[in-house]
């Protein structure tokens, strides 16, 4: 395995060991700076409280009825559960999480939510969407790609699984100029 | 990952009208509120970033493009 391979599947390792040690999300305190209290009380309380997003996707993503919707790193399930809201049960959402425990939390809040007859979890890598090709109308994502050793990989995913003028709309971070070495080497700062 | 870069690998990988907005500042505060980043990196944060930067670490943005026709 090559030196930059081998590098991406440090990233990786330490990317999902990361979110499969944590027993909760940022909870209330963060949702309530990206949700309004409209949108929070649209799910239940446990997809609040392992909202880990850094922005509001399905507020940008003009999502219609009918749509099929991919939440790329689903998480807990609160924008997959949003977007479901939106979408509505003549639509599609679809959840897409690497880790299995993730997906099944997704599961018991959209059935909470009462969302679950048209919602689905998938356990699966945003660089290896197991989805046809054109299957999807928008792509959502939120505080996900960053998480990525391959996000070109990861986007050329997303763009194969869009049909023909499909959207993708993602909240994440952005970093301008250079981070201390101290803070850009730590592995939890991958993670984070 | 900057700005720039991110609206560059979208174009890259195919898409069109990107447009990037709901810029918002992301702070150490606001990282020590996630889980994921550690206590032990949230105070490496705070020892490494200048005091007038820690309020703004990174910013939060929202990125939407389109898949052609």
């Amino acid at each position: 395995m090559g030196r930059d391979l081998m590098f991406q599947q440090e990233i990786k390792d330490t990317v999902q060991q990361a979110y499969a040690a944590i027993t909760s999300g940022g909870g209330e305190t963060v949702a309530r700076q990206l949700y309004s209290e409209q949108e929070l009380a649209e799910v239940p309380p446990g997809a609040v409280e392992w909202a880990l997003g850094v922005g509001n996707p399905v507020r940008y993503a003009q999502l219609q009825p009918g749509q099929t919707v991919l939440d790329v790193g689903s998480g807990g399930g609160i924008d997959t559960i949003l977007a479901a809201r939106r979408v509505g049960p003549e639509g599609h959402a679809i959840g897409l999480d690497a880790l299995e425990e993730m997906c099944e939390r997704g599961r018991a809040h959209a059935a909470q939510a009462g969302v679950e007859g048209w919602t689905e979890f998938l356990r699966g890598e945003m660089e290896d969407i197991p989805l046809p090709g054109g299957s999807v109308d928008v792509a959502i994502s939120n505080g996900v790609l960053n998480l990525s050793a391959r996000k070109s990989r990861a986007l050329a995913e997303i763009y194969r699984v869009l049909g023909p003028g499909g959207r993708i709309c993602m909240a994440d971070l952005t970093v301008e100029g250079e981070l201390p070495p101290e803070v850009a080497n730590d592995q939890s700062a991958w993670a984070g | 990952m900057a700005e720039r870069v991110f609206a560059g690998k979208l174009e890259r990988a195919g898409f069109t009208d990107v447009w990037v907005g709901g810029h918002r500042p992301f702070g150490i505060d606001q990282a020590a509120l996630y889980p994921l980043f550690t206590p032990e990196v949230i105070q490496v944060m705070r020892r490494t970033i200048p005091a007038d930067h820690q309020g703004h670490v990174a910013t939060g943005v929202i990125v939407k493009a389109r898949k052609p026709r």
